[in-house]
């Protein structure tokens, strides 16, 4: 049996075929190289990204406010508008793939600075659907704005990123 | 169903799977196929494998695969004979049944009324009560105002589930425990009935707690010949879809098998039907003496159709085709028999990780495996392009044995050896759930990806083991100088194979 001590051998066997021996257990993966590698062992698909943090594309909220799109879909309904106030969790706009809802929620409290598509477009990952910007009326306290907007996903809970099937 | 050929040229009026299914089926019966393809299949395994394909239109299926103008004008244009339908799209759509007609065509499956009658839920219970078989509690209002629809869910009595009237596949069904639910679930229930059927018309049914979803195969001929061919469990499904099939179902003993099997005859008979069908039920408790409800019946195919074909030895769409031809069933209900068992899942291209996500993107590598007792009906290959537009399904991998433990220890063998790279599917999720304790004992009941779902999914994400990262550096050590390219490209959607394709060219 393998233990952790145990180096790991991986010989290529061409055409994206692996034998990976660890200790005395052999095993054929398949890996293809792209700009992530992927890698099918024993059942499991892994994604090792190239990346140092190896974070997966989804949508989220960069520092400058922007809601991205976490996968290709069609627009399907816009909820807010330019100058609109939103609230963290309002459902800003719907999107649908694959004949699943999927609510994009607002991450924050905030005002739409702009939105950057239309319904029944088809926008691709990391899409930028919508602009965020703090509630000018909130400026005159600064309390906990540091905070707001970083690493906060749109898709955070799984709650939030339950889509429905139809 | 012997003899010449039923049909010279058939049109297939679908995409993935099942359009490469009846692609075989036709080729072996030495019929031509045509596919019909949209901007989003130019490439597409059923479009590169049928005989003859022409496009139809653009990637939205409302334009294209749900066109009956435009599947006429494919069909005239290749001179096709008849038409088959497949599942989803205008299988069930009444319309196009009458439109083949009147064009001339063939329509490979029952006659517009039948579909008509048993489409609509109102009118397929009647058939159902007059035909001796009980129904689930259940109406569509006329009035569809949220008010009289929570009347209605008064009436059926809670929990309910509110259905598309016009639908069926599970698509668009919300579950209510109270009115407060209800009324929150409405509006989307309506939108989503009305995205995906054209219609936003309402059912409220009363849901049974804990139910066996049971299905009965069916074949009618034009010749007053009906038969059944035996049950499906279809169980094991996530928000009202099924994940995974099996026939015979560990829950059906003889006894319960030849009643149900005998009502969804009387149902079939009743609405006048032909072709091939399915009479679906909702089994409550165990044994001889579980009490099962006509839940309804699909005038169409059936996406799990291979389980029957494997425990019965009938293929299925080999048969439609026959019977459309007007050829007699060639066997009686005494004749068929289940030997052995089989059980399907269903790929998905979905993150269960992730909440069943759809994913979208190019299968960089695909290989279907190869075993005893394995058959893979499938929609993609290698290279294969993954679109947004349609169905998440990729592929159905169906696993025969003479035993239910043979042909599940088949399935996870085969499941474990099916590498699909360059998008996640739910394998992991379909190997959890064929290890889970409920499933290898056979007590299972559609609420179990509910009740067990989290616990389940929670084992889903791991951080990648020594073995995984060992291979992946092997990988990108053999990316002939593809780091440089990548990196120099700089874009944010490199596909591997432009740079495999630079290297040899």
């Amino acid at each position: 049996m393998s233990s952790s001590d145990d180096p790991t051998e991986v010989v290529p066997l061409g055409n994206g075929r692996y034998q990976v021996t660890r200790g005395t257990k052999r095993t054929i993966a398949f890996a293809v190289a792209g700009r992530d590698t992927w890698v099918f062992l024993d059942g499991r698909t892994s994604i090792v990204s190239d990346t140092p943090d190896g974070s997966p594309r989804r949508s989220r909220v960069d520092e400058q406010g922007a809601l991205t799109a976490p996968m290709p879909a069609t627009v399907l309904k816009i909820n807010a508008t330019t100058g609109q106030l939103v609230k963290r969790n309002d459902v800003v706009m719907v999107l649908e793939a694959m004949k699943m809802e999927l609510p994009i929620r607002s991450p924050r409290d905030g005002v739409v600075k702009a939105i950057r598509c239309e319904a029944g477009e088809l926008v691709q990952p990391g899409t930028t659907l919508l602009e965020l910007e703090d509630d000018p009326s909130t400026l005159r306290e600064p309390q906990g704005r540091p905070e707001q907007g970083r690493g906060t996903t749109s898709s955070g809970s799984p709650e939030q990123r339950r889509g429905v099937r139809k | 169903m012997t003899g010449p050929r039923p049909f010279d040229r058939i049109l297939i009026a679908n995409r993935g799977e099942i359009a490469v299914r009846v692609i075989r089926a036709c080729r072996e019966m030495g019929i031509e196929s045509v596919a019909v393809y949209s901007d989003a299949d130019a490439r597409a395994l059923h479009t590169t494998l049928a005989d003859v394909a022409i496009r139809i239109g653009p990637p939205q299926a409302i334009d294209s695969y749900l066109s009956i103008d435009a599947l006429l004008s494919a069909a005239r244009q290749a001179g096709a004979q008849a038409v088959h339908p497949g599942y989803g799209f205008l299988s069930e759509n009444a319309d196009f049944a009458s439109a083949c007609k009147t064009a001339g065509l063939t329509f490979i499956g029952p006659p517009p009324e039948a579909i008509e009658g048993m489409g609509s839920k109102i009118a397929a219970r009647r058939v159902a009560v007059e035909a001796g078989v009980p129904v689930v509690p259940g109406e569509t209002p006329t009035d569809q105002s949220d008010d009289a629809i929570v009347d209605a869910a008064r009436r059926v009595g809670f929990p309910v589930l509110l259905k598309p009237s016009e639908g069926g596949g599970g698509i668009g069904m919300k579950t209510a425990r109270n009115d407060r639910d209800l009324i929150k679930t409405i509006a989307q229930a309506r939108r989503e009935a009305l995205a995906a059927f054209g219609d936003g018309t309402l059912y409220v049914e009363r849901l049974i707690e804990k139910p066996r979803h049971i299905e009965f195969q069916i074949l009618a001929d034009h010749h007053g010949h009906v038969v059944h061919l035996f049950e499906r469990e279809c169980s094991i499904q996530r928000r009202h879809q099924k994940v995974i099939e099996e026939s015979p179902s560990p829950a059906v003993t003889p006894s319960l098998r030849q009643r149900m099997g005998a009502a969804a005859v009387a149902v079939a008979r009743k609405a006048g039907y032909r072709n091939a069908g399915t009479v679906e039920f909702l089994v409550e408790g165990n044994g001889d003496s579980a009490r099962f409800y006509f839940l309804e019946m699909n005038t169409r195919l059936q996406v799990e159709h291979p389980v029957t074909e494997q425990v019965t030895g009938v293929d299925l769409v080999r048969a439609q085709i026959g019977v459309a031809g007007g050829r007699d069933l060639p066997w009686t209900q005494e004749d068929l028999s289940q030997r052995g068992h089989a059980i399907e899942l269903r790929i998905y291209a979905e993150d269960p990780a992730r909440q069943d996500l759809p994913q979208a993107g190019t299968l960089l590598l695909y290989r279907e495996p190869s075993m005893p007792g394995i058959r893979i009906d499938s929609g993609v290959t290698e290279g294969s392009e993954v679109a947004v537009y349609y169905d998440p399904l990729l592929v159905k991998l169906i696993a025969s044995g003479e035993t239910r433990d043979t042909a599940r220890a088949r399935a996870l063998a085969a499941i474990r050896s099916y590498p699909i790279l360059g998008i996640r599917t739910n394998i992991p999720l379909l190997i959890e759930l064929l290890e889970h304790p409920k499933f290898v004992s056979g007590n299972i009941d559609t609420g179990l990806l509910d009740a067990d779902g989290d616990a389940i999914r929670a084992r889903l994400s791991s951080s990648p083991s020594p073995e995984v990262v060992a291979v992946a550096a092997a990988a990108r050590a053999a990316r002939p100088s593809a780091t440089t390219r990548t990196s120099a490209a700089g874009a944010a959607n490199i596909d591997p194979w432009s740079s495999l394709r630079g290297a040899r060219v």
